[in-house]
């Protein structure tokens, strides 16, 4: 079949999708790959891919990429919040390409799943394949550890040039002949920022010390922090409005990533400092006159994320962790019994266990030595969340994916997921 | 003073088997009762005789085969100690190699210690989802998540019958094993927090052990019995 009646036929169902709001985002890409299975490397023929994968931070660092380049001037093709397969990475390609096939775009910038980009990298040949970190996720959905390493080992062997964890021993065991920009952290951000063998017990040690993009810093700042990262000698100071020590690792990363585009960090960082959080990822709303705080959490290394955040805290705040075990959760809740729980006993905040698994969660508070009530309906527990708190205070909610759509209808009644998942 | 070992943290720890540890502990401080809590690795020196509860959790398929050495160069040792009384929780991956051998996927034999009279064989589709199983210490549930099948040899008594889910394999609807005061179990979740009946048991017969009653003074279970009763719902 022509590129552009395949083209032409994923364009037409994607406008289909949207006129029914479905916000069905891979069904476009689904139907036009099965028409010309080489749809995507014909349209991106003459673009250069940027790829982002790895466990946690892959949506947060493809939107600072995204973002620093568009505000120098680029044309970016990106994919939406995670619709990181690819079929997701063909529908945001049909979306941006003529009826011809032909791309409007200067560069192309994807998040990919983990084992997806094991398939995609020799198919787009990325100039940069990132790799933010790997750790235990979703056992039931995901498999073995070992066995992502290892597709994101083959991914590497397409790129052009990689950009890698220098404080997580399994991203830097994907280094091959290719050239490396490595980003990591100095000892004390490192022990704030565990890899997944540090969670149990061994330490934390870096594989490259003199990293590219070293961060040196990170303090809490309003709903953000202000991150220091280290590039060729200068410390940059960062005002970003995403929180926690990951996220300042993922803006290493996406300076990098930029930097080997041809923007200076100097001229990226505006951007980064601009950028609003990703859909569920540090963003807040409000809710009857107070301030919620989401922050995600999908396996043991985000949750442990979503506690160095609150243990940055030292204030009394209301947080609600809400766990369900659908098939996008993961059915598997041990992951609980993973994450640093306990260090939460120490803080002044009050605890609610919510979600369609609330029971495992107060269990797991519990022998973490912290009462939490379980409180399995949506509304109830956001009302005993919210009504606690004085108006205009910031309470958190640290829900795992499925149980974060379910607190948005209640949060934002009305809207259509797609509008708040950009 | 009780001593539970927690046998290879760093290799064995895939599916928050390190609950079992945190429940142990929890239980034991509840009742007043000392507790220390050793972590023994790959090559460390230890006598397990020594021990009063010896804990051990499911691994990736590379850890397992490190782990498979080192069990080999101690399983003198740990069968001295299962005769002993000592008692042992092992999961999934250590469950396996606690058995005569683990012959994996592509045929290769990664010989066991033998402390149950059972075999595994590897590969076919995993038996995955929540899990419950009727046991002399009442239901139990957990979480399942492995492609090994377990036969258990004639004499070798099971953990407990499976009431939904898969258990030891796909055809007995036999779940894990006892050997004296030696447990295994595929049951994740973890499986002591949810299952107190079963924790106490262990905590029992550990003080017996040591020539105690092992009678435990009741705790309220109803969080626990909560979550039990929650995870059987659930596919």
């Amino acid at each position: 079949m022509p590129l552009f009646l395949a083209a032409v036929l994923g364009r037409a169902t994607s406008a289909l999708t949207r006129l029914f709001g479905r916000g069905g985002s891979a069904l476009p890409g689904l139907i036009a790959e099965k028409l010309d299975p080489n749809l995507v490397e014909k349209i991106l023929r003459d673009t250069p891919v940027v790829l982002v994968t790895g466990t946690n931070g892959k949506t947060t660092t493809t939107k600072m990429i995204v973002s620093a380049l568009e505000s120098r001037g680029k044309k970016v093709v990106t994919n939406p919040t995670g619709s990181n397969l690819e079929r997701g990475v063909a529908s945001a390609l049909l979306d941006a390409s003529t009826f011809k096939g032909r791309l409007d775009a200067d560069v192309a910038v994807f998040e990919v799943d983990e084992a997806a980009v094991r398939s995609l990298s020799p198919r787009l040949k990325p100039a940069v394949l990132a790799v933010t970190n790997l750790a235990r996720d979703q056992l039931d959905r995901y498999g073995e550890l070992q066995t992502t390493a290892g597709h994101v080992a083959t991914a590497a062997t397409h790129a052009g040039r990689l950009v890698l964890n220098a404080d997580d021993p399994l991203v830097a065991s994907v280094a091959n002949k290719t050239p490396v920009s490595w980003f990591g952290g100095v000892e004390a951000i490192r022990e704030r920022m565990p890899d997944d063998r540090s969670l149990y017990g061994d330490a934390t040690e870096t594989q490259h010390p003199d990293a590219d993009a070293l961060v040196t810093d990170s303090r809490p700042d309003g709903d953000g922090q202000i991150a220091t990262i280290r590039i060729d000698g200068t410390e940059h100071r960062i005002r970003l409005q995403v929180p926690g020590v990951y996220n300042a690792y993922n803006a290493a990363a996406a300076l990098l990533v930029t930097g080997l585009l041809g923007v200076d960090a100097v001229d990226a960082i505006p951007a980064l400092e601009a950028m609003e959080p990703a859909f569920g990822r540090g963003q807040v709303l409000e809710h009857q006159g107070r301030r919620v705080k989401l922050l995600l959490v999908k396996n043991p290394a985000s949750l442990n994320h979503a506690i160095e955040i609150l243990k940055g805290m030292t204030d009394h705040a209301r947080v609600l962790v809400a766990i369900n075990d659908e098939h996008a959760d993961g059915r598997d809740v041990s992951w609980l019994w993973d994450a640093h729980i306990e260090d939460l006993a120490a803080m002044p905040h009050q605890y609610f266990a919510g979600g369609v698994r609330a029971a495992d969660m107060a269990l797991r508070f519990k022998y973490a030595g912290i009462d939490a009530p379980a409180l399995p309906d949506f509304a109830d527990a956001l009302d005993l969340l919210v009504d606690g708190a004085p108006p205009g205070a910031t309470v958190y909610v640290v829900p795992t994916y499925t149980a974060m759509l379910r607190l948005l209808e209640i949060l934002t009644p009305g809207a259509s997921r797609t509008e708040v998942w950009k | 003073m009780i001593t539970v070992v927690h046998l290879y943290p760093r290799e064995m720890n895939i599916y928050g088997d390190t609950g079992n540890v945190i429940a142990l502990r929890r239980r034991l401080e509840w009742r007043g009762i000392p507790t220390r809590v050793e972590a023994v690795g790959v090559g460390d020196d230890y006598d397990l005789t020594t021990a009063d509860i010896v804990v051990a959790g499911g691994g990736e398929d590379l850890s397992q085969m490190r782990v498979a050495d080192d069990l080999q160069a101690r399983a003198g040792a740990v069968r001295r100690a299962v005769d002993d009384g000592v008692v042992f929780l092992t999961v999934c991956g250590t469950y396996q190699l606690f058995g005569h051998r683990f012959v994996t996927a592509d045929g290769e034999a990664i010989p066991g210690i033998g402390v149950f009279d059972a075999e595994t064989i590897g590969g076919g589709t995993r038996m995955i989802g929540n899990i419950v199983v009727d046991s002399p210490v009442g239901p139990m549930v957990g979480f399942e998540n492995h492609s090994g099948r377990t036969m258990l040899g004639s004499g070798q008594a099971a953990l407990g019958t499976v009431v939904r889910g898969f258990g030891n394999n796909d055809t007995t609807e036999e779940e894990g094993a006892v050997t004296v005061n030696a447990f295994g179990t595929y049951l994740h979740g973890s499986v002591l927090p949810k299952n107190p009946a079963f924790a106490d048991d262990l905590i029992a017969r550990a003080l017996r052990r040591r020539g105690e009653s092992g009678e435990l003074r009741p705790l309220d279970d109803s969080v626990e019995a909560a979550a039990a009763a929650s995870a059987s719902s659930r596919p």
